[in-house]
């Protein structure tokens, strides 16, 4: 019952009909004279029936359950740890916060020695700020401390 | 790997991210290197104005003075992003005459502004660029008294191309119409770059443009300049009378380029901004990049500055309050 | 005939002074290098060095700045075809016959095809523009609004033929990534669409973070924790260079590629993105073996990569021989030709033969190097692959943070990549396809503005696109290719309903 096209059309219609309440608020406009809601609308229309379309034909995908999900949790740690360098990247600066995470991700989630870890987390962070801020001159974020 | 492990080490770090604070200067003005916002993209008119000024103030003020582009929203994205940074003097802003526009606009279709006008303490203008109308060499309007007669007789008929909706382009021929009474048809481009090809082509009638880009399609033939929106006549094109000579004071529109501070910036750094200022554009190598962009400048400050943006924001503000919302048939 | 060769004696007098060739050198260089890496591309790379190009003179300027241009499309397909990381915008396609003719083991071969058809197509279309600038510019010039609309609408149809699988799934991405493209400011109106008061989402979601987000994060989130880490076969030396086949299966793609990017980039303002996109699709519908693709097919990174370069060339038509900005590079290279005092316009090519014929001498100069820079390297770029994977990936996610982050100084754009980058992954799992996303959503807000433009051009008639040559050819065109279909789906329909009877009945009617 629960294939991926089954999830996948239902969650395509469910955009469809975020989209046309978010776009209520823009005029639509005529055939003539299209406004800014016009081509939201339309395209939300047609997502909605392709939406539907998946899920009527997706009887005969995979179960969600069948498609492996064995890499999800360290895809989520990865996740958050690309959400951790988001926040951290004008907060902290961008050598602390890639420091940061490198060292999070090669030490404790790949689980290789801590000066490994160490060497490559500090080489790759402060080695890419060098190659950006000051040869390619990228301004990259600097945190407390000017680092 | 116990499970603790995996959990503390994110926890510490966001802990430490919420508490991480930029420690703060307290020496003289300046002390460090300064950060001149410019909030359109490289290569534009804004930003090959503010390189010289960066330049030629960075040699007064004895401190690096760094151009950083940040773009987005027709300005909006870099101009928001000055008048809420720390009014310490080490960022300013180099705005165009849209700043005026874009809270006006924002007004219009009910959000919240991006920024207010009141946000920024004005340093000094730095130049002011009068825009010309050209038309195509084929055209059958000669002068600017031809084309506004035509457009009196045919309404909405001849169209002309901008860089964007409420843009600088659009708003100077909305001047126009309003202090002539005429009514264009407008067809909005991404950008002075495209607007301009559009004219080119042949897919619009008119276009209101900044001399620079517009100088060498005239002397190769291609376009033929109407009139300009200045107060004087532009050095380049001494033939092209102003709009104000022909009977149309209120269609008076530069495309000007302005330093700026947030407001709250203390006295004495925004008086030694001004002194930079001052003493920069006076600068030869300063006139010469100038020159070659074809900028005149037009240097005001202190008072005559904060007339001249108050006069120019009212008059734009007006203007975009006329054009209103395009209301949809 | 014998003016131009004249003319091109003199370019390369230029072309061949040591300081010219130094410049060259080094805005091919940080091209590749800019290219390379994911996420920035040449229009960054290009208003970056812009600053350091004052004190040149102009024509050194431009020969740096150019290189950093095509130098770009070159490098651009290295991480796409090692990491199925896109180097830059233009290389997604090749991410996905690149990736996985790399896969297979034959990176090598990707990266030489790459290579070798990134230096046909530039150099040919060079060729190109030398003798056709003028008059390809003034045609350029006749792309108006609705000429945009009917040719973005013909693109519209190349998203049905751009990946295998379910045609209605491909079809979703593809209406999924035209309505991310819908968000920002709607440029005929003023109004806000979807962007809940962060300012930075006015002109979008961009591009690059859609593009690096769907295509490298998502990989690395797909990959990095699967029990056996992926199996590159280690390539041998001999295997680096392509086999006598896959030179043969490579030819026509790179010649047909050479055309059609060069064509696409002579219109201003198109995005040169999207030579790649119709070239793949191109070479899929002309293809004998059109399940390769997504396999491996040689042809889908030869055409693509092949485009993406003669389009640089194209776009250099317009902003050469008229002084008119094609796009948002040629305006940053015509605002440094301006700050250098050399005003452009359609002067140009008389008052500055120097600059001009030197400016083309480099390109071929730069081609040259950037062939010879890029072949030997295939040897050390496939070597990446050897680096464990468990420290390969963050550093992939390094680099494509500090790629995007780049473009434009934003962390909003990080956010971006990083909620596509998550997209992608559901996406994966669930067996869509993600690459119509990345076309929908740089073909939406421009397909929506053409048709906008024309309406308000022709003050509201649809006629208008039939009334105009070049438009009502397209069209005309565009529809030709529907119907063609449709009588195919239903021939093949026919065949299969009258081919049942047959079997049943066991003998031929």
């Amino acid at each position: 019952m629960w294939t991926t096209d089954r999830i996948g059309g239902s969650a395509l219609c469910l955009l469809a009909v975020l989209v046309m309440w978010e776009s209520r608020s823009l005029p639509l406009g005529s055939w003539r004279n299209p406004g800014p809601g016009y081509f939201p609308v339309l395209l939300a229309v047609i997502l909605l029936v392709l939406g539907g379309l998946v899920w009527a034909m997706g009887g005969g995908a995979a179960l969600i359950a069948a498609v492996g999900w064995g890499e999800a949790r360290q895809a989520v740690i990865i996740l958050a740890v690309c959400v951790f360098i988001c926040l951290g990247l004008e907060r902290l600066g961008y050598r602390l916060t890639m420091l940061a995470a490198l060292l999070f991700l090669v030490w404790l989630v790949e689980r290789r020695s801590f000066v490994t870890a160490a060497a490559f987390a500090f080489a790759l962070a402060f080695g890419t700020y060098y190659l950006f801020d000051t040869l390619l001159r990228v301004p990259l974020p600097r945190g407390p401390f000017n680092v | 790997m116990t499970r603790l492990r995996l959990v503390l080490l994110p926890l510490l770090s966001i802990v430490a991210v919420a508490i991480a604070q930029p420690v703060a200067a307290q020496e003289p003005y300046p002390s460090r290197p300064i950060s001149l916002v410019v909030p359109f993209p490289p290569g534009g008119v804004a930003d090959l104005t503010a390189r010289p000024v960066a330049g030629a103030m960075e040699k007064v003020l004895k401190q690096p003075v760094g151009v950083v582009n940040k773009t987005g929203a027709a300005g909006a994205v870099g101009m928001q992003f000055v008048a809420t940074s720390k009014p310490d003097g080490y960022t300013l802003l180099l705005a165009l005459s849209s700043i005026s526009i874009i809270p006006e606009a924002d007004k219009l279709f009910g959000r919240p502004p991006a920024f207010t006008v009141d946000q920024f303490a004005p340093v000094a203008l730095i130049s002011a660029d009068p825009t010309i109308l050209v038309v195509r060499a084929e055209s059958p309007w000669k002068t600017a008294k031809e084309f506004i007669d035509d457009a009196k007789k045919r309404p909405g008929q001849i169209s002309f191309s901008s860089s964007g909706i409420y843009g600088t382009l659009h708003m100077a021929m909305e001047l126009l119409s309003n202090a002539a009474g005429i009514k264009l048809r407008h067809v909005p481009y991404g950008g002075a770059g495209p607007a301009l090809t559009a004219l080119l082509g042949g897919h619009v009638d008119a276009l209101a443009s900044g001399p620079a880009v517009v100088l060498p399609q005239i002397k190769a033939g291609k376009l033929r300049a109407l009139a300009g929106w200045g107060d004087k006549r532009v050095a380049a094109l001494p033939e092209i009378p102003t709009f104000k000579e022909l009977g149309y004071p209120e269609a008076e529109f530069y495309i000007w380029a302005g330093l700026f501070a947030p407001k709250g910036t203390p006295e004495p750094v925004l008086a030694k901004l001004r002194e930079a200022a001052r003493v920069g554009v006076a600068d030869p190598e300063f006139k010469s990049a100038m020159d070659k962009l074809e900028t005149p400048i037009t240097f005001k400050q202190g008072a005559e500055f904060q007339k001249f943006f108050e006069t120019d924001a009212h008059r734009l503000a007006e203007g975009v309050r006329k054009v209103g919302r395009i209301e949809q048939k | 005939m014998a003016e131009t060769l004249q003319n091109l004696g003199l370019g390369f007098s230029i072309a061949l002074q040591p300081a010219v060739l130094l410049y060259a050198f080094v805005g091919c260089v940080v091209g590749t290098l800019v290219g390379v890496l994911p996420g920035v591309g040449p229009l960054a790379g290009i208003s970056l060095l812009l600053p350091a190009t004052f004190g040149l003179t102009a024509t050194n300027a431009i020969v740096m700045l150019a290189g950093i241009y095509y130098g770009a499309m070159y490098g651009g397909s290295t991480t796409s075809i090692l990491m199925r990381i896109p180097g830059e915008a233009a290389s997604v396609m090749t991410c996905i016959d690149g990736y996985a003719m790399a896969r297979k083991g034959r990176a090598g071969a990707a990266l030489a095809i790459a290579a070798i058809g990134s230096f046909v197509a530039g150099t040919v279309s060079v060729v190109a523009l030398m003798l056709l600038a003028p008059p390809l510019a003034s045609f350029a010039l006749r792309f108006g609004p609705p000429e945009y609309f009917a040719l973005l609408l013909l693109g519209l149809l190349v998203l049905a033929y751009m990946s295998g699988g379910s045609m209605v799934k491909s079809l979703a991405m593809a209406v999924l990534g035209l309505l991310l493209g819908m968000i920002g400011i709607d440029q005929m109106s003023g109004y806000f669409r979807f962007s809940y008061g962060i300012v930075e989402l006015g002109d979008g979601l961009g591009v690059v973070p859609i593009a690096v987000g769907l295509f490298g994060i998502a990989e690395v989130l797909a990959t990095a924790g699967q029990e056996v880490p992926p199996q590159v076969l280690k390539p041998k030396l001999r295997d680096l260079l392509p086999s006598r086949q896959e030179w043969r299966d490579s030819v026509m793609p790179i010649g047909r590629g050479t055309v059609l990017g060069f064509l696409i980039g002579i219109i201003p303002g198109s995005a040169h993105i999207i030579s790649s996109f119709v070239s793949y699709a191109v070479e899929r519908r002309l293809s004998r073996h059109p399940e390769e693709f997504g396999q491996g097919a040689v042809a889908g990174v030869a055409g693509p990569e092949s485009a993406n370069n003669s389009a640089t060339s194209g776009a250099f038509v317009p902003m050469l021989a008229l002084g008119v900005p094609s796009g948002p590079i040629p305006a940053v290279m015509l605002a440094a030709l301006m700050v250098h005092g050399v005003s452009p316009g359609p002067l140009l090519i008389k008052e500055q033969p120097e600059l001009f014929w030197g400016f083309i001498a480099s390109m071929y100069v730069g081609n040259l190097m950037l062939l010879a820079l890029n072949l030997p390297m295939v040897g050390i770029f496939v070597n990446v692959l050897r680096v464990p994977y468990s420290l390969l990936y963050p550093s992939i996610i390094m680099f494509c943070v500090v790629g995007v982050y780049a473009v434009n100084g934003s962390v909003v754009d990080v956010g971006i990549a990083i909620v596509m980058g998550a997209l992608g992954y559901i996406l994966r799992k669930l067996g869509f396809e993600t690459a119509p996303i990345v076309l929908g959503a740089i073909l939406a807000p421009m397909i929506e503005l053409a048709l906008r433009q024309s309406l308000a051009m022709s003050d509201g008639q649809y006629t208008i696109f039939v009334s105009r040559p070049i438009s009502g050819t397209l069209l005309a065109f565009g529809a030709a290719l529907v119907l063609l279909n449709l009588v195919s789906w239903m021939a093949r329909g026919l065949d299969w309903r009258r081919r049942i009877p047959l079997d049943e009945k066991g003998e031929n009617s």
